[in-house]
């Protein structure tokens, strides 16, 4: 107790050259959970759309299909996989489709499409394609035929809101199948690979075009949050242990997504190492200074009898209450910044075009404060602070007690 | 066994070049002495309060105090040895800035792990010994010097040491304040028999030691018992 009472008054003693230390370990904390925050956010928002585009949090298939995608490999026991489904913990929407490939055309026109049949209601509940029409209206179970198409789709085929396409598919037992439809509506989702090659019809129409009546490819999941993924996949992975199919999260789906995050991570944390190394200086600098101005005092503290390691644990311990300061106001200049920017929103549409190249609709990024994000933050400030005050810790206990007395 | 025995103790220091602090010294001295080294400047009265001390050691000899031969001693168990067993106190005060009066004297009992409700009682009861108990609770920047010097001297005695080293003691007090310092370090070592070795060249002060030892080049020229 008496080691801390010092090592508080002697942290107290350089009054602003210690307020100085706990603002820059701050403002560098701050920073960091600011940034870290932003990248959550961007990250979550990124997943979001990904997910509220098409794949959904989760996607459940028949085993085998997600490495190579076959019109027959269809989910077994339909029935049994919506019970458990509709159970899964964190749900949101589900929303069971007919995947394939086929040809697009037009009297102008053709192209290779994916193609989705989809129930619209359940559809509805999973992904945001129903509010991405820009002309005409979504799939309707009334309507005859109805197909939806990306507005670069439109372009390429020069297909316009009721104008006539076909679709040429490869059916499930080999021939091949040709029907009419008609654009009921054409959307803009903003990611450029749904825009220019996938086509939506009713599931319905789906299953007679690849003659697999009843058959179904795909369940895709829409739950409260990505950080819900790991719950329910494990719920389903356990539930469906006897039935042969594969439950996958949407990093599985899209590697890429994930590969992009894990990348901005990565500089993420260069730039964190960067920041942490400037204000290492910093620190060694105060604590440094601040040892070499009391050489005289721990002379007299090791000529009373204390040993090297409490003059270790005595110079360590001023360090940590700059650190643990430094931390608590940096967790809160970081925290009121983010959830202040998680309001507001920070709006990057200056940016989009480029970012969209690169299929990233998000625009405006609302930061996430997460308590991963304030607890490493945290504890990695204050770890590096005392690792670095161990060095002039060191030093001091090293003195010569004799010649520590004598030095002016 | 005398408390303190130094057996042809050597010490050079060489920086530039090299001088002879103490030569072949030899020197005993008995619990409960009350013992000034003496000597002009340079004569090695601080080195061999350093000595005996445990904060330097010697190039030759051997130091052995209360039975424990301190140069061969590793530099932890020394630490140990001073904080259970030696009282310092220096020529220019050294209490601890951040620490008030009492914590001040706390500092060591607490390093012995003597329990705080005991350290605050013998150090309150040191206090009011000396009439300072109502600057308990004042920084030493608060202070006048011989104040400081006399919270110096029960912080060196309030762990109860066999040995009490004060290195030039009275250096920077006046001779009010330098003549309460002796009283109280007399009255301390007569009650408590702690043995005290002070260095001084300050004849008043010589005049209140019960033994001198004379020192001069590093070399023992002197030792003799005096009536106070």
């Amino acid at each position: 107790m008496l080691f801390w009472q010092m090592a508080w008054r002697n942290v107290w003693r350089y009054r602003r050259r210690s307020l100085l230390t706990v603002l820059t370990i701050a403002l560098g904390l701050a920073f960091t959970i600011l940034m870290r925050g932003i990248g959550d956010g961007f990250h979550e928002q990124m997943v979001d759309n990904s997910v509220r585009a098409q794949i959904g949090h989760i996607e459940i298939h028949r085993s085998g299909y997600q490495h190579d995608p076959a019109l027959l490999k269809m989910l077994p026991d339909v029935q049994l996989l919506e019970r458990i489904v509709s159970r899964t913990p964190r749900l949101r929407g589900f929303s069971f489709r007919v995947l394939g490939d086929g040809l697009a055309s037009t009297a102008e026109n053709s192209a290779g499409v994916s193609i989705v049949g989809i129930a619209p209601q359940a559809e509805r509940s999973v992904t945001a394609i129903d509010r991405a029409i820009i002309t005409g209206r979504f799939l309707d179970d009334g309507m005859s035929r109805p197909v939806l198409i990306g507005e670069r789709l439109s372009q390429s085929l020069g297909a316009r809101l009721n104008d006539k396409v076909v679709l040429m598919v490869q059916a499930a037992d080999g021939s091949m199948g040709a029907q009419l439809f008609r654009v009921a509506g054409i959307f803009r989702s903003g990611s450029p690979e749904l825009d220019r090659g996938v086509v939506y019809l009713l599931r319905k129409d789906a299953q007679s075009l690849f003659s697999i009546a009843g058959g179904l490819t795909e369940a895709a999941l829409l739950l409260d949050s990505s950080h819900s993924v790991a719950e329910a996949q494990q719920f389903l992975t356990t539930r469906l242990s006897g039935q042969p199919v594969e439950v996958l999260p949407w990093y599985v789906v899209e590697p890429f997504l994930r590969q992009f995050i894990e990348l901005d991570d990565a500089f993420f944390y260069i730039i964190v190492l960067i920041l942490f190394i400037v204000i290492s200086v910093g620190i060694l600098n105060t604590v440094m200074m601040s040892v070499f101005e009391r050489v005289r005092e721990f002379g007299v503290m090791m000529a009373l009898g204390t040993k090297p390691r409490q003059v270790v644990r005595l110079v360590v311990q001023e360090a940590a209450v700059l650190a643990v300061l430094g931390a608590a106001l940096g967790a809160l200049l970081g925290s009121a910044s983010t959830i202040g920017f998680a309001y507001t929103g920070i709006n990057l549409s200056s940016y989009a075009a480029g970012a969209s190249a690169l299929g990233i609709t998000t625009t405006v990024i609302h930061p996430e404060l997460t308590s991963r994000n304030l607890i490493f933050s945290d504890l990695s400030v204050v770890v590096v602070v005392l690792l670095v005050a161990f060095y002039p810790a060191i030093k001091a206990a090293g003195l010569k007690p004799v010649e520590a007395i004598r030095h002016i | 066994m005398a408390q303190i025995e130094l057996i042809g103790v050597s010490k050079t220091y060489r920086d530039h070049v090299a001088v002879h602090a103490l030569t072949a010294l030899n020197l005993a001295i008995e619990k409960g002495e009350f013992t000034a080294a003496v000597g002009p400047s340079g004569s090695g009265k601080t080195t061999l309060l350093n000595l005996i001390g445990a904060i330097d050691t010697p190039d030759t000899g051997t130091i052995r105090i209360a039975g424990l031969e301190i140069t061969s001693t590793p530099a932890d168990q020394l630490a140990e040895f001073r904080l259970r067993h030696l009282g310092f106190v220096f020529q220019s005060f050294n209490l601890f800035p951040v620490l008030s009066v009492m914590e001040n004297l706390e500092f060591v009992p607490a390093l012995q792990g003597v329990p705080k409700p005991e350290r605050v009682r013998r150090a309150e009861r040191l206090l009011e010994g000396v009439g300072m108990l109502e600057l308990r609770d004042k920084r030493p920047g608060e202070l006048s010097g011989g104040q400081q010097q006399r919270v110096a001297v029960l912080r060196a005695i309030l762990p109860e040491p066999d040995l009490v080293l004060a290195d030039e003691p009275t250096a920077n007090l006046d001779s009010e304040n330098a003549g309460l310092l002796l009283d109280m370090m007399e009255r301390l070592n007569r009650e408590l028999a702690v043995t005290f070795l002070f260095s001084t060249h300050d004849p008043a002060v010589m005049g209140r030691a019960r033994r001198l030892i004379r020192l001069r080049d590093g070399r023992l020229i002197g030792d003799e018992k005096q009536e106070p």
